[in-house]
């Protein structure tokens, strides 16, 4: 019985080998698909320039140190929008989770509100906030909170309830029990909430920044396309997805490292 | 919804009586006076038309497309084996940015919104379907396999049924992923729609016009939801439901 | 007559491309039609694989070109699932469609191949053989464990199968169940004269069902030997259980697998 677990562990090594590999065939299309846009495409087309092309319009007519502070500035209201949407999501959530009541109560609201389009409400809130970082924020976090309030106030409402009853025997105080049993258990639903709020976070960064033009990656997108210098615009395609693919496994990173504390705790 | 109306009343009191006096605030008075006119002369409902026909046009067309790519990835391994970090990859590009690249190759018509809803609109779809194909019980499969069914039958008889519920996940998410493109397509290229309406209520200064135009994307949008919602009722066992429209 | 005919059967588990695990070597035994065999060992022997062989769902892996490794199912070489086979999965949650009644459900191997009005005729005969006739119209998920078991088999007897395989069917059963369903088996077994392989962890259950008990060991495993059941037939739980023929035959399954102290 012993050797079959021994035997059983070098294949589960080598399968982890394979995906990696297997990650790398499958981006066969994807190097097809520019190769031959390289091959078939004009540097100067209006539409599809070759790719190799698209690194040099990034630094044309002086406009080179525009891209790293723009990454910074898109970083910044992504962050801060995501932290403001996650204490924001999880405090809401709670409070839903814990009182059936206020769940009730604001339910048709947030039903209105989840379901409105973000774009809609950027020009609202550069009517009423003007154009600066703190409307970019607000925007953000009003579209990435969703995910984060819903699924905190379901992980409440799926706790086992003698959890909160340990802790009302226990005579905890309130804030003991907020801190101590509550939070630490819906942990897990709130880091995914997290991770499905982070690349809603960073579109709607981006979108913000295209539609007002107020700094970041998405204002130089616009700027790009308004001046009509297509290769540029796929060049920050690229880096938005770039800064995506980042930012993703930056959470999932983080996710993984949650859920396997919680598994080094039983 | 006696909260809402609370909100409103609160809401009125306060820019009424400039209490609040925040620059640009309509009071609910105001907007519900300003959406009268809209509805009964002006052009909300022409508007209203064109954004929910693109988007249910661009929807619809995306999660064709969506499921069928998802059902040859989620079961031939080959495919999956040498496209899907491509499809991870150009996922995970916001498609907000390509509006500008849509912009620059189809101008301002609707066929730039179009392929824009269409192509936001594919990746929930196909996401959620090979993940609903590739999590099918194995034994489920060999169910199919044992009684002999041919591929066309084990695809409908068992694969759909049985990734149903992701695929469902992903309509819904690729509806509301349609919408918002299409209304970010309309305030920035095709000059028709609620997008539209939007923009140039801003740029006439009419707030109260706006938040008209806004009210009526948010009410689409759960128009929209709860459409699909009773579609999905209709087709889904009751227990699988709860889980589809969860989050 | 034999049914099923496996000669030095090879078999191996694991990924297409990844490590290989040779999980049967030299397995060869015959089912007769109409015979009920039993196949026990202990857990991860390959009970389940040599099962999905006989199902035409794995396919057996020759070591050379020359290799005589061979199973037959009614005097043709399995390759897919043979007409005339019917399996039973151990796992009855994830084998019914839950989108489907129960009904529906037995009626799927039909589908295709039968009128509508054939199809009732043979899902009311399948439903009545298990007990289930006046569940028809229930969903899966309303039913207890037992239940969905009973459902199962009844949809493995719907087309009338010429051999039914059955993967420790009851295992995840109370006693109770166990006993009922058991009983019930051997009552479709003689009134259909379907060959039977039933693959079990149970000594007791396998000696009471078979007239015939297959013991697989070994690491690759193979057949290290057979015990007949001579107990008459029709059995009942009470008497069977009871008779030397029984004890005997149980007896010498424990000293196969445990050995002798
Ligand atoms: N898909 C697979 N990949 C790798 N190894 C497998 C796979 N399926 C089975 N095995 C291995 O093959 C061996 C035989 O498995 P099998 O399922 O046939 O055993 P079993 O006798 O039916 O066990 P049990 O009584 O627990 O059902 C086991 O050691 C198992 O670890
Ligand atoms: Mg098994």
């Amino acid at each position: 019985m012993t050797q079959d677990r021994a035997s059983d562990i070098a294949p589960s090594t080598r399968l982890y080998e394979r995906i990696r590999l297997d990650s790398l065939t499958g981006l066969l299309p994807l190097v097809l698909l520019l190769s031959v846009w390289q091959l078939i495409g004009d540097p100067e087309s209006p539409f599809f320039p070759a790719p190799s092309s698209w690194w040099p319009a990034l630094f044309t007519l002086g406009q080179g140190d525009k891209i790293i502070p723009a990454i910074l500035d898109t970083v910044r209201t992504f962050g801060l929008g995501l932290l403001g949407a996650t204490i924001l999501g999880v405090a809401l959530g709670l409070s839903i989770g814990v009182s059936r009541t206020f769940g009730r109560a604001v339910g048709p609201t947030f039903e209105f509100a989840r379901a409105l389009p973000p774009a809609a409400i950027v020009p609202v809130a550069t009517l009423l906030l003007g154009f600066d970082e703190t409307m970019k924020i607000v925007v953000v976090v009003l579209a990435a909170l969703w995910p984060i309030l819903l699924n905190t106030s379901s992980g409440v409402q799926e706790l086992n309830p003698v959890l909160l009853d340990t802790a009302r025997s226990l005579r905890l105080s309130t804030t003991r029990t907020l801190f101590g049993v509550l939070l630490p258990s819906v942990m897990p639903a709130i880091v995914l909430g997290v991770r499905v709020a982070t690349p809603i976070a960073l579109v709607i960064t981006l979108l913000v920044e295209y539609l007002t033009a107020v700094n970041g990656v998405g204002a130089l997108v616009g700027e790009a396309q308004r001046t009509f210098q297509p290769a540029r615009v796929y060049a920050l395609i690229a880096i938005a997805g770039l800064l995506s693919l980042v930012v993703n496994s930056g959470v999932r990173f983080v996710e993984n490292a949650v859920q396997r504390r919680r598994v080094g705790d039983q | 919804m006696l909260v809402l109306v609370a909100i409103a009343g609160i809401w009125e009191v306060l820019v009424r009586f400039s209490i609040a006096d925040v620059q640009f605030l309509p009071a609910p008075s105001e907007i519900a006076a300003a959406a009268q006119g809209e509805i009964f002369g002006g052009e909300l409902v022409g508007r209203l038309i064109h954004t929910v026909g693109v988007t249910a046009l661009g929807w619809g067309i995306a999660s064709v497309i969506g499921v069928g790519l998802g059902l040859l990835l989620g079961l031939s391994p080959t495919a999956y084996r040498y496209s899907m970090t491509s499809f991870e990859v150009t996922r995970a590009i916001p498609p907000i940015t390509f509006v500008p690249a849509a912009l620059l190759i189809f101008g301002f018509s609707l066929k730039m919104e179009l392929v824009l809803v269409i192509y936001g609109g594919i990746w929930p779809v196909l996401i959620n379907t090979i993940g609903g194909v590739r999590s099918i019980a194995p034994e489920l499969r060999d169910v199919g396999t044992m009684l002999r069914l041919s591929t066309p039958e084990t695809i409908r008889k068992i694969v759909l049924p049985a990734a149903m519920p992701s695929v469902v996940v992903g309509l819904r998410l690729g509806l509301s992923l349609c919408l918002v493109l299409a209304v970010v397509a309309e305030m920035v290229g095709n000059p028709e729609g609620l997008g539209n309406g939007l923009i140039r209520a801003r740029q006439a200064l009419q707030p109260a016009l706006m938040f008209v135009y806004v009210i009526a994307a948010g009410l689409l949008g759960v128009a929209l939801n709860a459409g699909l919602r009773a579609t999905a009722r209709a087709f889904l066992p009751g227990n699988a439901l709860k889980d589809v429209f969860a989050s | 007559m034999a049914e099923y005919e496996c000669l030095n059967l090879r078999a191996e588990v694991g990924s297409r491309r990844g490590a290989k695990r040779l999980v049967l070597d030299g397995v060869s035994f015959e089912v007769g039609a109409g015979e009920f065999v039993s196949i026990m060992g202990r857990s991860g022997v390959g009970k389940t694989t040599l099962l999905r062989v006989l199902a035409g769902l794995h396919e057996p892996s020759a070591d050379s070109p020359t290799s005589d490794c061979m199973v037959r199912f009614s005097d043709e070489a399995v390759a897919g699932p043979p007409e005339g086979v019917s399996l039973v999965f151990q796992d009855y949650t994830s084998s019914l469609l839950p989108w489907r009644s129960v009904a529906r459900n037995v009626e799927l191997p039909l589908e295709g191949r039968l009128s509508k009005a054939d199809r009732q005729v043979r899902v009311t005969e399948a439903l009545e053989m298990v007990g289930l006739a006046d569940r028809h119209d229930a969903q899966p998920f309303e039913l207890s464990g037992g239940m969905q078991q009973r459902v199962q088999l009844a949809r493995a007897l719907a087309s009338r199968p010429a051999a039914l395989l059955m993967d420790e069917p009851f295992g995840a059963l109370d006693a109770l169940t166990k006993a009922d369903l058991e009983d019930q088996l051997l009552e479709i077994f003689t009134a259909t004269g379907t060959t039977v392989v039933f693959v079990t962890h149970d000594i007791e259950e396998a000696v009471y069902l078979s007239d015939r008990v297959l013991v697989l060991d070994g690491s690759p495993a193979k057949i290290v030997a057979e015990i007949p059941v001579e107990s008459p037939r029709p059995r009942t739980q009470m008497h069977t259980r009871e008779s030397p023929e029984f004890l005997r035959a149980r007896h010498r399954v424990h000293e196969v697998i445990f050995g002798t102290e």
